[in-house]
C-alpha cells in the first residue's frame, strides 16, 4: 500500500477513534454509576453490540498506533528497511489483536 | 557542483538531529513544540492502550480475581494517572484534527506574495492555534473537574 494510503488511513482512524474513545471516556468515567464493577463490566459483555464496538475500537486504535510508531521508527531510524519495521509491526498487531479480541469473544 | 547519492544514500537521508531534534533543532515556534507533543502523548496512549489491554486479561479469571485486581485502581496515584490519560488523548485528538486540516490544505488561507517581513501561512493563521488550546485547555479543565467530584 502506498505511503498516501497509509496516511489517509492513519487520518480515518483517527477521526473514528476520536468518537469512539469519547464515547468510551463518556460511558467510563463521566456517566456515573460503577462501569467497572463485575457486574457491568458482565452486562456490557454479554452485548453483541458492545462486542462489536470492542472490535472495531481495537481494530482502529491499532492501526492508529502502530502507524504512528512506524512513522516515528522510520524518521528516527532511516536506515532500517521500511518493510524489517512493517512486518514486526504488523506481527506485533496481529498478535496484540488475537489476545485482546479474545477476552470479550470468549466473555460473550 | 551538486554530489551524486550512492547506495543506502540513495533511499535514506540521514536524521543528523535525531531524537533531540524533537525538543531543539533552531528557531523553533510554536507549532513545532505542538508536534513533539503529539507524539510524546501518541507513544503514552499507546502505552497506556496496550497496559490496559493485558489487564483486561484479568476478567479471563471470573469475579473474584477482576475485583481484586480492580482494587489497586482506588489509590489516588492511579487516579491521576488515569487523569493524565484523558487529558493526553484531549490533547491528541484535538492537535491531531489541527494537523489533518493543515495537512490537506483547508486552514492555511490563500497564498499571498512574498513581502518583507515574511510571514508563512501557519503564523498567518496562528488564531486557529490559539482557539484549539483554549479549546484543549477547557476541556481538560472540566474533566479535571469531573474527577475530582
Amino acid at each position: 500500500m502506498s505511503e498516501t494510503r497509509l496516511k489517509i488511513l492513519q487520518y480515518i482512524t483517527g477521526i473514528v477513534l476520536f468518537f469512539y474513545v469519547g464515547a468510551h471516556l463518556i460511558v467510563s468515567h463521566l456517566s456515573g454509576g460503577e462501569p467497572a464493577a463485575w457486574e457491568s463490566v458482565a452486562e456490557r459483555a454479554s452485548s453483541s453490540l458492545w462486542l462489536a464496538f470492542y472490535i472495531l475500537l481495537l481494530i482502529f486504535g491499532l492501526y492508529h498506533g502502530l502507524h504512528g510508531l512506524r512513522t516515528i521508527i522510520i524518521e528516527l531510524l532511516p536506515r532500517l528497511p521500511a518493510k524489517v519495521v512493517d512486518w514486526t509491526l504488523v506481527t506485533v498487531g496481529v498478535a496484540i489483536f488475537i489476545y485482546a479480541a479474545y477476552i470479550p469473544i470468549s466473555a460473550f | 557542483m551538486a554530489m551524486k547519492a550512492t547506495g543506502s544514500q540513495k533511499r535514506h537521508l540521514p536524521n543528523r538531529l535525531g531524537i533531540k531534534g524533537w525538543i531543539w533543532g533552531g528557531n523553533y515556534k510554536l507549532e513545532r513544540y505542538l508536534y513533539t507533543l503529539h507524539r510524546v502523548t501518541g507513544l503514552g496512549l499507546l502505552l497506556f492502550v496496550t497496559l490496559h489491554l493485558a489487564m483486561n486479561g484479568f476478567r479471563i479469571g471470573g469475579v473474584e480475581s477482576w475485583e481484586d485486581f480492580m482494587s489497586v485502581f482506588g489509590t489516588s496515584g492511579f487516579k491521576v494517572g488515569e487523569y493524565l490519560v484523558a487529558a493526553a488523548f484531549i490533547f491528541h485528538a484535538l492537535n491531531g484534527g489541527r494537523l489533518m486540516l493543515q495537512h490537506l490544505g483547508y486552514t492555511l488561507g490563500k497564498p499571498k506574495p512574498p513581502v518583507y517581513p515574511y510571514v508563512d501561512s501557519l503564523r498567518r493563521r496562528r488564531p486557529i492555534v490559539w482557539a484549539m488550546l483554549a479549546m484543549i485547555v477547557a476541556l481538560a479543565v472540566y474533566l479535571l473537574i469531573e474527577f475530582v467530584t
